[in-house]
């Protein structure tokens, strides 16, 4: 029966011309997204590879220098894509994508000419993501939103009830129907452009791709058939096929444009960003007076002593190791945790405002579908966080090694005085920066309640849907 | 079969049906005569449980239709004054879907046999219903009862707008059924075939059965006038006993 219902309504959706319109600008908008997408995915990652390979060689050829001087000359550590990036950008285009690790300083990422290098680049945020955010609920509404008010409008709708077919087949059938006839849609680019890319591959060894695309197909799923049941609860609902049809795009409007926005609003007024002037001002400030309310040049003194005494040595004239090593090594020391608090203080803004918008997914579901997307995409906050700790991580290994041979190697300077100048081959001892993200788990534990989210929406609109056709009647009373 | 008992029903302040008694066995073709708004389709959308009755019962082989309206509807074929497809299938899809959303699946052959037995050109049969004139879609909206295979048969002026030779086919096919032992009821406006088909004749007037005629005691001429005659009397109230004939 179900089955029947279904076949009646998948031939009349494909019959009309609606469907060969929304279908054909559907199909061709995501293809060329998903193309597009791919084409900047992987120009980023050539020119990340290139670049990250680029900053090495000059790492390692800077000359003959002073090995601090070579801790100032610095590195850049590159970020790959996320391992779905073609699919969802996520918020790469605002974050950055290299970052500057030298002494002293802990830096933010910057934006990079390697993000968009390609000239189809310019489409932007036309993405495989947006596209299935925001135009496929369209397009389930569209081919949904006359399923029942269509037939009232029609009359067949008295007709059909006349036949002893129980209204929860119908709502099951037609929401088979017209599934099937957006899945036929959606579901062929997405195969194409799976297909496409398995010929050409990406690079997420480690990255539990089988899962994340698992997740992401489910997620997608998942907010698909929010749109479907609350479509037909609504053209169930509604007196006429013009009303359903004004309720829906109404609601679509609302929960992808005025949602998201008034979302992003109302987390940065809860938990505001630190104006950026203010927020440097006050780290550099705070590495002034020290940590502790001591600054780093008493702290030193005071510490002295005993920082001597580890070496077995009194004065600086008995210590091993360079004085002027042991002292840049020391302020180093004495600033991560001015920068852990600060940095830490600005991500904390970053991730409740996340935590918040994800919250506010309780009044449009796109809301956890699009923090889901891109956490799964390794497009988010977390992920950047996840590089920037990585290249601060890399960073202060990179000062300790140097400050560590400059010790070692310029121990008669205590005495004798001047400056060092080592060999270039000195620069080997810092390994070349390497990426490791820290995988899906983290993410997970994340995004699990966004994935909760889109389940209750989906019970929520089921709901909706079943009491709607329960109230179903040919006539009013 | 089709039992009305003291059955009543309000839209707001209008009473459109005020305790009707009727029954309508196996074999009768029962036809309701009246004008516009006496309580005809009234009468039939509560056999269909389309509305909700404000008192009285309506059955369908003894079972109630607001209890087991699924069922009764099972049991019941309806057809509209204007029978009503989905334009991008053909009268085969239209015939085929209806005929499985009331629990019956034939082959493909017993399907055109059906569309044939109601008069529908062999061309027509695979053509998209959108291009069919009425009398065309009535004959697939017979067609969709006789597959359904009824005890009983809900018609609301189904020949309304058809040609005469149409009609006459359409009168066959109930004198068919009829002879099967199936109840139908027909509202119609067509006295000279509710005396030739029906085999019982009831006249309806502002919610009230005001008269009840067996075709084979009275004329042609007899029908007319009584049906006038309920039609020019004054208030409902008058017509108590009147036209007796």
């Amino acid at each position: 029966m179900i089955a029947s219902i279904a076949r009646k309504e998948f031939s009349e959706i494909v019959r009309d011309g609606r469907f060969k319109w929304t279908a054909g600008i559907m199909a061709l908008l995501l293809l060329t997204a998903l193309a597009a997408g791919y084409q900047k995915y992987n120009a980023h990652m050539a020119m990340q590879s290139l670049a990250q390979d680029q900053t090495n060689y000059q790492w390692l050829n800077q000359g003959d220098k002073n090995p601090h001087s070579g801790a100032h000359y610095g590195n850049y550590a590159f970020k790959p894509a996320g391992p779905l990036a073609f699919f969802d950008n996520g918020i790469s285009n605002y974050a950055g994508t290299a970052l500057f690790m030298e002494a002293h300083k802990q830096n933010f990422a910057i934006g990079r000419p390697a993000t968009d290098q390609s000239s189809i680049g310019r489409f932007g945020d036309l993405s495989g993501a947006m596209i299935l955010q925001l135009l496929m609920p369209l397009l389930i509404i569209f081919l949904g939103f006359t399923a029942f008010s269509g037939e009232r409008e029609s009359g067949t709708l008295r007709q059909v009830l006349s036949m002893g077919v129980s209204n929860r087949q119908l709502l099951w059938g037609k929401a088979l129907g017209i599934g099937t006839a957006v899945l036929l849609v959606v579901g062929a680019c997405v195969l194409i452009g799976g297909l496409a890319l398995s010929l050409t591959g990406l690079h997420a060894e480690g990255e539990s791709l089988g899962l994340r695309v698992t997740l992401m197909t489910a997620s997608y799923l998942l907010y698909a058939a929010i749109f479907l049941f609350l479509t037909l609860a609504v053209s169930a609902w509604a007196k006429n096929a013009r009303t359903a049809l004004m309720v829906m795009v109404g609601f679509w409007a609302f929960v992808g444009f005025l949602a998201p926005k008034a979302a992003g609003e109302i987390s940065r007024i809860v938990h505001p960003t630190p104006a950026f002037g203010q927020w440097m001002a006050d780290m550099r400030g705070h590495q002034m007076r020290g940590i502790d309310g001591v600054p780093p040049f008493v702290r030193f003194e005071q510490e002295s002593r005993a920082i001597f005494a580890e070496y077995g040595a009194e004065t600086i004239a008995e210590l091993p190791v360079y004085v002027g090593a042991l002292r840049l090594q020391k302020f180093e020391e004495y600033d991560f945790p001015v920068f852990d608090e600060h940095y830490g203080r600005l991500r904390d803004s970053y991730i409740n405002q996340r935590r918040l918008q994800d919250r506010l997914g309780v009044v449009a579901p796109t809301l956890p579908l699009r923090s889901l997307s891109m956490a799964l995409a390794g497009t988010d906050l977390i992920r950047h966080i996840d590089f920037a700790d990585a290249a601060e991580t890399y960073r202060r290994d990179m000062v300790t090694r140097i400050n560590a041979y400059l010790g070692e190697a310029a121990a008669s300077l205590n005495t004798a005085g001047g400056v060092l100048v080592s060999d270039q081959e000195v620069f080997g001892i810092v390994p070349p920066f390497e990426f490791r993200s820290q995988g899906l788990g983290a993410t997970l534990d994340e995004h699990g309640g966004n994935l909760i989210a889109l389940v209750l929406w989906l019970l929520a609109s089921l709901g909706l849907a079943l009491w709607a056709v329960r109230r179903l009647r040919v006539e009013e009373d | 079969m089709l039992q009305a008992t003291k059955l009543t029903k309000s839209y707001g302040e209008i009473e459109a049906l005020k305790g009707l008694d009727m029954t309508v066995e196996g074999g009768d073709i029962y036809c309701l005569l009246g004008a516009n708004g006496a309580g005809k389709t009234t009468t039939i959308s509560l056999f269909l449980n389309f509305i909700r009755p404000d008192g009285g019962t309506a059955t369908v082989c003894g079972l109630d239709v607001t209890e087991q309206p699924l069922e009764t509807k099972k049991l019941l074929a309806y057809i509209p004054e204007q029978v009503m497809l989905y334009g991008n299938l053909t009268a085969l899809e239209n015939l085929r879907y209806f005929s499985q959303l009331g629990g019956h699946d034939y082959s493909q052959e017993e399907y055109r046999d059906f569309l044939r037995r109601v008069g529908l050109e062999e061309e027509a049969v695979d053509r998209r219903v959108k291009t069919y004139s009425k009398g065309m879609r009535q004959k697939v909206g017979v067609a969709i009862a006789l597959a359904k295979q009824a005890r009983a048969l809900l018609l609301d002026e189904p020949t309304a707008g058809l040609d005469p030779k149409a009609s006459n086919e359409f009168s066959e096919l109930l004198l068919k059924l009829k002879s099967d032992g199936a109840a139908i009821l027909m509202a119609t406006h067509d006295l000279f075939r509710a005396k030739e088909t029906g085999t019982r004749i009831g006249i309806m007037k502002e919610g009230r059965l005001v008269d009840e005629l067996s075709t084979g005691e009275v004329s042609h001429a007899d029908v007319e006038k009584i049906y006038l005659q309920h039609m020019h009397a004054g208030g409902h109230y008058a017509q108590e006993g009147a036209g007796s004939a």
